[in-house]
């Protein structure tokens, strides 16, 4: 804060003002007026100010922030507004004792200013007028300016002072003719059963101003803080409704909830004395937290059935403050807590036990905060707090019950982290599930793990499993290779999975053949199969290798046969074939060997073996090599009636005319027979 | 709004609304221009729920595929990845992040996990140090996709992979959410139904099949889910009455089998994907006088099947045999109906005509297309391996030889028939006689391995360990017994056999 000239002693008064959302400090020096702010000290002098004034004794602020009032040595009080800009009014109470209190009346209604002045036993409301209202104090009091009015303490009373509203002084004025104040005549004469208040009625109806007589004595109703006070005006109110079509309920509605609420906490066991504009603006959700924090639990509660607010920002989140501060009796036992807040509690919706328990959790309770969190249905809530409280076993039972993976692989990395390897790996064992999911994870990301995993499991098959795919994937080197496909076939032994174990010898058998054969053929062969070895055998011309190779992994002659027929018409060695072919009876039948032939367009090849097909598929060959004639003529001698059709569809146009036909007669032969 | 989903008896395009708000409601968090980095894996899913044009409207200017180092360069305030909660692809996002932020303007990044939101991820993201970089992390609950009228797709294509394979049961917490979204907004079904076992490997070992046990798995969780959000009542009258879940498991035959419907057979010979298939184009060359066959297109040509298309509804599950038929007589009735313009003498007819021409139009467009795809798939059909393949699936499934190694099989392996093939054959086999008998199994695996190379032992480990594949234990085949008490057999269905297709 910066100097101020000439301060020597304490200032007289001083107040803070906030004006454009920064703090200011306005100080009085002697006749001086100061405002300061974080840096800087500057002379102030309010417009209008009376001369003569040698010192400043009070000073308020407005509950706005709005106005300001300067109360001197001289008995006059200034009134502008808190710029400093401008006077609103001045009043010289000829007073000059030093003021106990002064503060600002808000007036809410009209818009003129009042300043409510406190002495030892005097109290005077100021303001434009040119007399101010003074009262009598019996008491040491206490003034607190607030939204609507100065409420005032002493040590036996309470007195509320504020500006009459519009409504209770239309109808509580002396001699009023206000509509309100003529429903509630009416009304007293109603129950003396007096002909009086048709008159009164009849007076308002003919004004046409019925709703509004309903509607003043509703407002009215609320202002008033004496419940008998209360029932009059609405009754009066309830009985001017009678004689109105389709006046809207809720206003009368409302106002009965909100007195109901209002005179329930104003009881002095309660004490909380609000206005009903108070308790508009503070909002039914501030004055349940306030109840909250009070702890008034079941008031609270109560307010919100009362109301039917929803239960998620009513009851529940009461029941959950409930739950919170019990978990704070250190003097109950844990189990005492747990059970009597899920009794409260149960399955209300929105109750959210994390929440308690996290504040159990956070009063070093934790063995309590675990049994609360039994109760949490959100395992999204559940685990992490498990985890926080260091029970990442119970987090990641409660993981795997939930089904959310996700959960689970949060555990299992905190769990990774948490325990010692062996611990680690022996929790998995007993969890299926996070077992292998977390196989899955090691899988991308720790390849190693994963192999130890099998290994703690004596799981040999995986391992095999797990080598082999080394063989692929990590090694480069020829030998390294071999030598994990070892690794692999002893598990796979090891796994009693002897075909496994035989297969993978084989192929180490082989991936040495290969390398031998790049190093002496040139060429590729690594991890081609031995299927394809062969056929690159065959196509480099070196059939000798190729038979060995065969014989060496055992080819079936079927097989065999295929791949050398495939091989040799992709070279289109057809001499070759010729010879092959007749090396010894075919395993396949000769029909491959026609389509491949005409797979690769040589007819005259084809029809070689097209005289070779066996008779069942001689038809089909003879198709293939285009000899239409000859089919029929297999066809009919076979009597097959599915063939003759096949090669009928086969005819085409003209040249196979004669054909068709002579496929007709024999079909027509047979069907005679 | 799509129509075609509004034509079951639940109207899904409540459910695709849904969807499409949530993903607005994230777009327009991220204030002020925007560029989506894709999961390449989601872009077909989210296709079927916003098109670009949507993307469009919520000022994303950008997008590209999520790949290693550096993003491409946008000029754009927010990037968004939208990606699956997967570790490597956290690895990629933080590598795209950090070589950003060493040049250009500061962005805003955002995250949105599909279907779930990560806590593994996040980890990840923090470990590598770019948590902070990211605005907004939220997850993007896209587990049911509206497809058809009647059908929702998880378009999860690994799932039964995960399940079985991989004991990994995150898509059935998926499905049991998208479930659990559902009934937010068409009511709590009031009964729930469920069929499967799933034999649980423990320690390596198989343990007895534990019956129903992924569907209990996802009725638990969806009571566990209830209970979690008690605090919001559903009062919306159930419009599901049952909910039947089946575990794939149940039935392995026939997925093994070939499909035979017209849509089947576009799924067997050209793969549908996320309802889009891709043809080879030469056959949908325009046909015009003048230029045709002049310039044929070479990018392959990208149809969506769905029941939108009032053709398509009718021949999708029909036996392709009878699509042939239907397609002729469509194509007579068109023809007739732009005959009618001839017809038209008065103005109000000729009005009328008009009005209808673009459905006209329309449906002469739809029927040329799937005449095309009828002739591709034709020629598939009516080739003898095709007939052949399809002998041995029925000769299979009717129980015939199904403990002796098949010929047609062996030659398949000896000609190297795509492996996909084989396998197919051979677990149909498997399942047909429950189980090979070890011989037969041995001989199989032993040609393949020879053959297509040594590596496939793990795949053939792979269908061991899902039962897809199996060594027959305890000596007995009960699939004839359960084929005759289920009849799931039927000899005299007129469209079994394969007659040439007829246009």
């Amino acid at each position: 804060m910066p100097e101020v000239p000439g301060l020597q002693s304490a200032p007289s008064c001083w107040t803070t003002m906030c004006q454009d959302r920064v703090a200011h400090i306005l100080l009085a020096v002697g006749p001086d007026l100061y405002l300061l702010d974080h840096a800087a000290c500057s002379a102030v002098t309010p417009p209008g100010l009376a001369a003569g004034v040698s010192s400043f004794l009070q000073m308020a602020v407005s509950f706005t922030y709005r106005h300001l009032a300067l109360f001197t040595d001289t008995g006059y009080i200034w009134m502008g507004t808190a710029s400093l800009k401008e006077k609103l009014c001045e009043f010289n109470c000829n007073i000059r004792a030093p003021p106990k209190q002064m503060v600002w009346c808000s007036r809410p209604r009209s818009k003129e200013r009042a300043v409510v002045v406190a002495w030892e036993r005097r109290l005077m409301v100021v303001g434009d007028a040119p007399e101010g209202i003074q009262f009598v104090l019996d008491e040491d009091s206490y003034l607190v300016p607030e939204l609507d009015g100065v409420r005032i303490f002493s040590r036996s009373t309470h007195e509320f002072l504020h500006e009459v509203p519009v409504a209770s002084e239309e109808i509580f004025k002396i001699a009023s003719m206000a509509p309100g104040a003529l429903l509630l005549e009416a009304q007293k004469e109603y129950e003396k059963e007096s002909q009086k208040a048709d008159e009164y009625l009849r007076e308002i109806q003919e004004l046409g101003q019925l709703p509004q007589a309903v509607q003043q004595c509703i407002e009215a109703a609320g202002h008033e803080h004496w419940p008998d006070m209360q029932k009059s005006l609405l009754r009066a109110a309830s009985f001017g409704k009678c004689f109105l079509d389709r006046f809207p309920p809720d206003s009368f509605v409302r106002m009965c909830q909100d007195l109901r609420v209002l005179n329930a906490i104003r009881d002095y066991h309660i004490g909380i004395p609000l206005t009903y504009s108070q308790y508009k603006q503070l909002t039914i959700q501030v004055l349940l937290d306030r109840l909250v924090l009070r702890r008034l639990y079941p008031l609270a509660i109560q307010i919100c059935e009362y109301l039917r607010l929803p239960e998620v920002q009513g009851v529940s989140r009461i029941l959950a403050h409930w739950a919170c501060y019990k978990v704070q009796q250190k003097d109950v036992s844990d189990e005492d807590v747990a059970r009597a807040i899920n009794q409260k509690l149960g399955d209300t919706p929105g109750v959210s036990y994390s929440d308690i328990a996290a504040r159990a959790y956070g009063c070093g309770r934790t063995e309590l905060a675990i049994k609360l969190l039994e109760y949490e249905p959100r395992s999204g809530e559940q685990v992490p707090l498990l985890l926080k409280m260091k029970r990442s076993k119970l987090a990641l039972s409660k993981a795997i019950e939930s089904g959310d993976t996700d959960l689970v692989f949060t555990v299992l990395l905190h769990l990774k982290n948490e325990l010692n390897r062996g611990d680690f790996f022996m929790t998995l064992r007993n969890q299926p599930m996070a077992l292998s999911l977390y196989r899955q994870f090691c899988k991308h990301q720790e390849l190693e793990t994963l192999k130890d995993l099998y290994n703690q499991d004596d799981n040999h098959q995986e391992l095999g499993s797990f080598h082999v795919r080394a063989s692929y994937a990590a090694e480069e080197r020829i030998e390294g290779r071999v030598a994990a496909l070892q690794a692999a076939a002893d598990a796979f032994y090891k796994a009693k999975n002897e075909f496994a174990a035989k297969a993978t010898e084989d192929q180490m058998r082989l991936l040495r053949l290969q390398r031998r054969l790049e190093d002496e053929l040139g060429g590729r062969f690594l991890d081609l199969s031995v299927h394809d070895t062969v056929t690159t055998l065959i196509l480099s011309g070196q059939n000798k290798r190729a038979e060995q190779l065969a014989r060496d992994f055992r080819i079936p002659d079927k097989r065999l046969w295929w791949l050398k027929l495939t091989a040799l018409a992709d070279l289109e060695d057809w001499e070759e074939l010729e010879k092959f072919s007749k090396s010894k009876k075919s395993p396949i039948g000769y029909l491959p060997f026609v389509e491949i032939c005409m797979k690769q367009h040589n007819k005259y090849e084809a029809k070689k073996y097209a005289s070779r097909v066996g008779p069942e598929q001689k038809v089909k060959a003879l198709l293939l090599v285009g000899d239409v004639a000859q089919a029929a003529d297999v066809a009919i001698e076979h009597r097959n009636e599915a063939e003759m059709s096949l090669v009928l569809s086969h005819c085409t146009g003209a040249t196979d005319g004669a054909t068709a036909d002579k496929i007709q007669r024999a079909r027509a032969q047979a069907q005679k027979k | 709004m799509a129509a075609h989903l509004s034509y079951g008896r639940v109207n899904l395009n409540v459910l695709r609304e849904a969807v499409r708000r949530e993903l607005r409601e994230f777009l327009d968090k991220c204030a002020g221009s925007k560029a989506i980095v894709w999961d390449e894996y989601l872009t077909g899913p989210f296709g079927l729920i916003a098109q670009y044009s949507l993307l469009k409207e919520h000022e994303v200017e950008k997008m590209f595929t999520l790949k290693g180092s550096r993003l491409p360069a946008a000029d754009v305030k927010n990037i968004i990845f939208v990606v699956r909660p997967r570790l490597e692809l956290m690895d990629i996002i933080a590598e795209n992040v950090l070589s950003e932020d060493r040049r250009g303007p500061a962005r805003d990044f955002h995250i949105l996990f599909v279907p779930r939101r990560s806590l593994l991820c996040e980890q990840r993201l923090k470990d590598l140090g770019v948590l902070g970089s990211f605005i907004h992390r939220e997850e993007y609950s896209l587990d049911l996709i509206p497809f058809d009228g009647d059908l929702l797709s998880m378009e999860s294509e690994g799932a039964f992979k995960e399940c079985y394979l991989e004991s990994d049961q995150t898509s059935l917490y998926h499905a049991a959410k998208g479930l659990m979204t559902l009934q937010a907004l068409y009511g709590t079904i009031p009964q729930i139904f469920g069929k499967g076992e799933c034999a649980r490997v423990r320690n390596g070992r198989r343990v007895p099949p534990d019956p129903m046990f992924c569907f209990q798995q996802v009725a638990n969780m969806m009571i566990r889910m209830k209970r979690e959000f008690t605090g919001s009542q559903n009062s919306i009258f159930p419009v599901f009455d049952n909910l039947l879940l089946l575990d794939r498991n149940v039935d392995l035959l026939t997925p093994l089998a070939t499909q035979l419907t017209y849509e089947g057979l576009i799924d067997e010979i050209y793969g549908i994907q996320n309802s889009y298939v891709k043809l080879p184009p030469e056959k949908f060359a325009p046909k015009k006088q003048g230029d045709g066959g002049k310039d044929l297109p070479t990018e392959a040509k990208k149809l969506q099947l769905n029941s939108a298309e009032e053709l398509y509804a009718e021949i999708r599950d029909k036996n392709f045999n009878a699509v042939g038929s239907v397609l002729s007589k469509k194509a007579k009735v068109i023809s007739a109906a732009f005959e009618e313009r001839h017809n038209a003498k008065t103005v109000g007819e000729i009005k009328q005509f008009v009005s209808q021409l673009p459905h006209m139009q329309a449906a002469r467009g739809s029927l040329a297309n799937h005449t095309s795809i009828a002739e591709l798939i034709k020629d598939v059909t009516t080739s003898e391996d095709f007939f052949d393949k399809l002998t041995v699936e029925q000769e299979f499934m009717s129980g015939i030889d199904t403990d002796k190694v098949n010929s047609y099989i062996e030659d398949c392996i000896a000609q190297k028939h795509p492996l996909i093939k084989v396998l197919r054959l051979v677990c149909l086999q498997s399942v047909c006689n429950s189980g090979l008998k070890q011989k037969v199994l041995d001989y199989y695996k032993r040609e393949i391995l020879q053959t297509y190379g040594y590596e496939h032992i793990l795949t053939l480990y792979n269908l061991e360990k899902a039962g897809l594949l199996k060594p027959q234990t305890g000596g007995r085949n009960t699939y004839p017994t359960v084929r005759k008490t289920l009849r799931l057999w039927m000899d005299d269905v007129n469209e079994q056999a394969f007659f040439p297709l007829i246009i």
